[in-house]
């Protein structure tokens, strides 16, 4: 059985150990004890990367790797509990910060195997005093289930804890009597807690006594625990910054109360490894309230033995200013990390890579062996993997659920990936279907502004956006809207692409195929593009240089090829040949759905392009009469090739390849000056069709050029 | 099992405490296995409570006190009714007699022996308890069995001597058996660690005190009359000559036999001819090719003048059954032989392997010494040395053994005066050991064995079955009655009369010349 991640062993791997084995001290999934490699201090981990390159998943997939080994807790910072105070709670009582550190405690606490429940004194302490700035004598049933809630953290489900509910109860209900009909209410409730634990109600009574003391260090308590939590309590109201003075005291309160837990040889004798928080979308308040403190105090030499992993959306952040870089590759052996002097230094960014073509086929062929598929389904083609992976580039949400999709929709007779990402596909068994595009896109693109971005989508920079803006969204969105979304879109670690608006190919792709099948009669689909060809030729403004191509790009994506052809063989004696291939290859990369009559309907639904280019259609083609017909269908044949070729929804056709490979060399011979970059891409393209790859263009050494954009970090 | 190795390898040895506890706890396992494992190989060599089987022997030796009858189903009757007795004592109220005996034996002539000394013993231990004035101390019999030839007598007496001390309380030991080198030496042991032995059946010269002057046995009383004694009687009785007696003795010889020719030697000093050995082999209850040696001094015997009529034999029963066997077919048919020899013989009668035409030869006659015979007092008219009444007390307590509560004791016979003899010890025994505690209390183990010389006179002998015992200063009978018997042609034994070592019955005192 397969465990761990497909593309991530440099996280999870055991022999040699993983990144995860090395920090945690513990094998994924197994109680068996590594070597350390930070033996003293721990890097502070954020895996930094785009939506859908798997981080949550990562996180998910050490929160079981380590659960019931070692204690775990795994919060994100975008779950609704951390956005807002539930009901009632005054806002100057609650915060992000607060709520995640009690449940991140929660979950810390629950007993791991050989050990039993950890508890929370100090950090309980801390909450209750915080959270009894927000109590009045008015709201008792209230105060009681926070105070529970709160006080249950120090339960360490001892054989007393019979007894918890009902030393909770005690407790509770003399902070309730506390309660003076008037007056202030933190001062006696933070009397009567600390009494309580110095009394020691409850399990372990010595553990509480110290944990009560330890308040005594917080700066102008002079040494009354009291005092302090006044003070913090007085800290966490004011907000601003004397709040997040109140708060990196409450995280060091739930690192110290988990440091009590493996100090002593009684207690290490019990547990392994080292306890792992787990912090998703860190880059939100709740993510950044625990990340800052931790990296401060862990600079300022007040040292814990936690191992935290972050995910960050995107590649940086202002927390995370120095922090080292690695990517997840490079720390698959040894991290190699040395804290500086900066908080921030504290931290080891780690970015994730896509996934590899071979990862691509494993995690297809993973989900096509399921249960579902017998062996009476048709098999799954040998070029699906490769071309799953051209299309998402190596996205692993993308990969998945193609994946899925492949699963569901092969059997039903889906062919190619256009096909499979417009099936619908069922995430949760309990779910109805859906096509897989809008999955993906919901996922990629969350929180609003989809139906703008898909309208953008087709623009390839930001004055072809502002055009598309201009002309077919509403007044109010305009060049701001456009600009907003364009950072947006870079502040989520998307990559970016010269020509492109949306510079990651696979987005794009999704995109495009929204706005195609956002209305019946794709009548948004033809708007947008008969915009950005009005915009290439508006004849008042001054073109781009190469605005020509582009309003054959989306005349192509019309449906109209012959535009396309007559100016690539019109071009093809006068141009160089570079420049030649490249605009053969960009005006081929416009989007194509199917067979579309002059008025861009869907008039068979079927991909005539392969048929175009294997000639069958020459006969009834006429070329205009002034022309070289052979190299007028030759250019069209080649068109049609490329075009297909290089569409990522489409699986590559050997027989078209085959074609491709002919009709270069036969150009290379009409070409002397030119023949040598003609025939390498004679011998190049159809290599690349058939592995997935996108085309180069011979010569070219920037791989950007054909559109594929990785990098923009 | 891989998912039992990995939670043992995960799940125990990961965490420290519990890999601790478990290595304890399978150091605990494995001592505990290790343990168990070497008891359990451990050979249990025990046969009952005080009976083991020593090293190299699947002899069952020691000394038992419970119903285990050394797997004679013979003695099983016997031994339940002595267990009944015991278990009627009350504790604190008694002392401990042991019957060493071989209870081991194979052979059917020493199993009957046994058998026989055992319910004696037994019989005088119940008159001893049931008597109507209520003497103390009560006596508890025990059984210890050096083995058939005694061969462990070293690990029984090591065990009696333990018995001395303690609830036991062994206070004397009795039987004894045949005069053997084992045995004798098991009397040296017992009596050198003080603990009194009454021989019952005994008659070595030298398995007794007072020889040369020397008592190497102190403790030791003996109920049946010395070799030399018996001899003396023979000779009072048969009117032996040195000129027409012939000897054949055993040339190894044990005490028995060596004491009984030197008795016979003493009385033919002077004879005309040379005195004739044989050699048997090592176990003397086995054929051996003793037979031919006895056909050839058969012949010799022949070539004799035909006043040598008496042959003198001084060997075991085995033997003897052979040598008369040979007389039966010797060539001279008209000579007239009688046979005279010790106690011995009392086991031919009923020895299916005498030759019947050595038995029917009316010119062959058998006569022998008995330690005792039940016909001796009914027939015979001595007025002293023992009384008709004497041996009708006993005859009384056998014909309640038959049934509850006295008995069962099994198949009785007298004949061979063992059942007799043995009672008669035990009687000597009960004897020494009330006379050394007058008052009823427990007497001390070193002063039973004192009371031996003072048991003669009128009032302190013991009238027993078989005659007085008026023991000397050595512990030796004095003027011991014995019995002459003789084979009859069906192999019976038929009292003829009784013979007196002194030539005559004792004095009505009893009393042993200085």
């Amino acid at each position: 059985m397969h465990r761990g991640l497909h593309g991530r062993g440099a996280l999870f791997d055991t022999d040699p150990p993983g990144l995860a084995s090395r920090l945690v001290g513990l094998r994924p999934y197994q109680l068996r004890a590594t070597p350390y490699e930070h033996a003293s201090e721990v890097p502070f981990v954020v895996f930094a990367g785009g939506r859908g390159l798997g981080k949550s998943a990562l996180l998910r997939e050490l929160r079981d790797a380590y659960r019931g080994h070692t204690p775990v807790a795994l919060i994100d910072g975008e779950e609704r509990q951390f956005a807002a105070p539930p009901a009632e709670r005054p806002e100057e009582a609650w915060s992000p910060v607060g709520q995640a550190l009690t449940t991140v405690a929660e979950q810390l606490a629950e007993p791991v195997t050989g050990a039993g429940r950890i508890g929370f004194p100090r950090l309980a302490a801390g909450l209750l005093a915080v959270a009894a700035g927000g109590w009045s004598d008015r709201d008792v049933p209230r105060i009681r289930q926070e105070a529970e809630r709160i006080l249950l953290l120090n339960e360490t489900g001892s054989w007393i804890s019979g007894f918890a509910g009902r030393w909770v109860g005690k407790i509770v209900s003399k902070l309730v009597a506390s309660l003076s009909g008037t007056g202030p209410v933190i001062a006696p409730i933070i009397e009567a807690t600390l009494e309580a634990f110095a009394e020691g109600i409850g399990p372990a009574p010595r553990r509480l006594r110290r944990a009560a003391g330890w308040y005594r260090d917080y700066p102008n308590a002079g040494g009354s625990p009291k005092l302090a939590l006044i003070l913090l309590s007085r800290h966490f109201r004011a907000g601003g910054d004397s709040r997040r003075h109140a708060e990196r005291y409450l995280v060091r309160a739930l690192l110290a109360d988990l440091d009590d837990a493996y100090a002593g040889v009684v207690q290490r004798s019990h547990r392994r490894g080292r306890p792992v928080v787990l912090i998703d979308n860190v880059q939100e308040r709740a993510g950044l309230g625990l990340l800052e403190p931790v990296l401060r105090d862990r600079a300022d030499g007040i040292a814990d033995q936690v191992v935290f992993f972050a995910a960050l959306r995107g590649y940086g952040h202002a927390a995370l200013r120095n922090a080292e870089r690695r990517t997840l590759p490079a720390v698959a052996r040894e991290a190699g990390w040395e804290p500086g002097t900066s908080p921030s230094s504290r931290a080891l960014l780690v970015s994730l890579p896509p996934l590899t073509p071979d990862d691509t086929l494993h995690i297809v062929d993973t989900a096509s062996d399921g249960p579902a598929l017998s062996s009476s389904d048709p098999p799954v083609p040998s070029q699906l993997p490769h071309a799953t992976h051209r299309l998402t580039g190596g996205s692993p949400l993308g990969i998945t659920l193609l994946a899925e999709s492949a699963k569901q929709n092969l059997p039903q007779g889906a062919a190619s990936l256009g096909e499979l990402l417009t099936s619908d596909v069922a995430v949760h068994e309990d779910h109805g279907g859906r096509p897989a595009y809008q999955e993906l896109l919901d996922r990629l693109v969350p929180g609003g502004r989809l139906d703008e971005l898909t309208v953008l989508a087709a623009a390839h920079d930001r004055d072809s956006a502002c055009a598309l803006a201009e002309a077919q969204l509403p007044d109010d969105f305009g060049a701001s809207g456009v600009l907003d979304l364009e950072e947006r879109l870079a502040e989520e670690g998307w990559a970016t692409a010269d020509g492109q608006f949306v510079g990651d190919p696979f987005l794009r792709a999704l995109l495009l195929l929204r706005l195609h099948h956002g209305d019946a009669d794709h009548e948004r689909w033809r708007a947008v593009h008969r915009t950005l060809i009005d915009h290439y030729t508006d004849e008042d403004r001054v073109a781009p240089p190469d605005s020509a191509r582009y309003r054959l790009h989306h005349e192509l994506a019309l449906g109209k090829a012959d535009f396309a052809v007559a100016h690539l063989r019109d071009t093809f004696p006068r141009t160089d040949t570079r420049g030649w291939l490249s605009s053969l290859v960009f005006i081929a990369s416009a989007p194509y759905y199917h067979a579309h009559d002059p008025d861009g309907r869907d008039f068979d639904g079927h991909d005539h392009r392969a048929s175009v280019a294997l000639g069958h259609t020459d006969a009834a083609q006429q070329p205009p009469d002034s022309v070289d017909a052979v190299l007028h269908l030759r250019v069209r044949r080649l068109l049609h090739a490329v075009w297909q070729l290089t569409d990522p929804l489409v699986l590559p056709d050997s027989q078209v390849t085959e074609r491709l490979r002919f009709e270069l060399e036969q150009l290379s011979n009409l070409r002397p000056a030119g023949n040598a970059l003609l025939w390498r891409a004679s011998r190049d393209w159809p290599s690349d069709a058939l592995a997935g790859r996108p085309f180069r263009i011979p010569g070219d050494d920037d791989e950007n050029a054909s559109g594929n954009g990785n990098g923009g970090q | 099992m891989a998912r039992v190795w990995t939670w043992l390898r995960e799940d125990v040895w990961e965490i420290r405490f519990r890999r601790y506890v478990a290595l304890s706890l399978a150091a605990v396992l494995a001592a505990l296995g290790i343990w168990g494992g070497m008891t359990a190989t451990k050979e249990d060599r025990s046969c009952a409570p005080g009976v083991v089987q020593p090293k190299g022997s699947d002899e069952c030796v020691g000394v038992s006190w419970t119903t285990y009858a050394f797997g004679r189903p013979q003695f099983a009757e016997t031994v339940q009714a002595i267990n009944r007795e015991n278990h009627r004592l009350k504790p604190g109220s008694y002392v401990t007699v042991a019957l060493l005996e071989p209870f081991t034996a194979t052979d059917a002539d020493n199993l009957a022996d046994v058998l026989h000394e055992l319910q004696g013993a037994y019989l005088a231990q119940h008159q001893a308890n049931h008597d109507a004035n209520g003497l103390k101390p009560k006596i508890r019999l025990v059984l210890a069995n050096p083995g058939a030839t005694g061969a462990h007598w070293q690990q029984t007496v090591d065990r009696l001597e333990r018995m001395t001390k303690g609830p036991d309380r062994l206070r004397a030991v009795t039987g004894v058996g045949l005069s053997t080198d084992n045995n004798k030496k098991a009397v040296k042991e017992l009596t050198r660690r003080g603990i009194p032995v009454i021989g019952s059946s005994i008659t070595a010269d030298d398995l007794a005190n007072g020889q040369n002057g020397k008592d190497p046995f102190p403790g030791l009383a003996r109920v049946s009359p010395t070799n030399t004694d018996e001899a003396r009687a023979l000779a009072s009785f048969a009117k032996v000559s040195a000129a027409n007696a012939f000897l054949v003795y055993d040339r190894t010889g044990d005490p028995y036999t060596r004491t009984l020719q030197k008795s016979f030697e003493k009385m033919l000093t002077g004879s005309r001819y040379e005195a004739q050995p044989f050699t048997p082999p090592a176990d003397r209850s086995k054929e051996g090719s003793t037979a031919n040696v006895f056909a050839q001094i058969t012949t010799i015997l022949c070539t004799t003048p035909k006043s040598t009529d008496t042959i003198l034999f001084a060997g075991r029963h085995t033997q003897l059954r052979q040598f008369i066997n040979a007389l039966g077919a010797r060539g001279c048919v008209d000579r007239r032989f009688t046979v005279l020899t010790g106690d011995e013989g009392s086991y031919l009668a009923g020895d299916k392997e005498l030759d019947p035409r050595a038995l029917k030869d009316p010119l062959l006659s058998v006569r022998y010494t008995a330690l005792a015979h039940p016909e001796a007092w009914v027939s015979d008219t001595a007025k002293t040395g023992g009384s008709a009444a004497d041996a009708r007390v006993l005859q009384a307590l056998l014909d309640s053994a038959g049934r509850e509560p006295v008995g069962p004791v099994g198949k009785v016979a007298l004949d061979d005066g063992q059942l007799i003899i043995a009672y008669d010890a035990m009687r000597l025994a009960v004897h020494g050991i009330r006379g050394a505690s007058p008052t009823g209390k427990i007497p001390a183990l070193a002063d039973v064995g004192l009371q031996w010389p003072q048991v003669k006179g009128k009032q302190l002998r013991v009238n027993g079955a078989s005659g007085w015992i008026c023991l000397d200063a050595h512990g030796n009978p004095y003027d011991k009655a014995v019995p002459i018997v003789e084979l009859t042609p069906d192999s019976r034994s038929r009292f003829v009369k009784i013979a007196w070592p002194e030539g005559k019955p004792p004095a009505q005192e009893c009393l042993p010349p200085s």
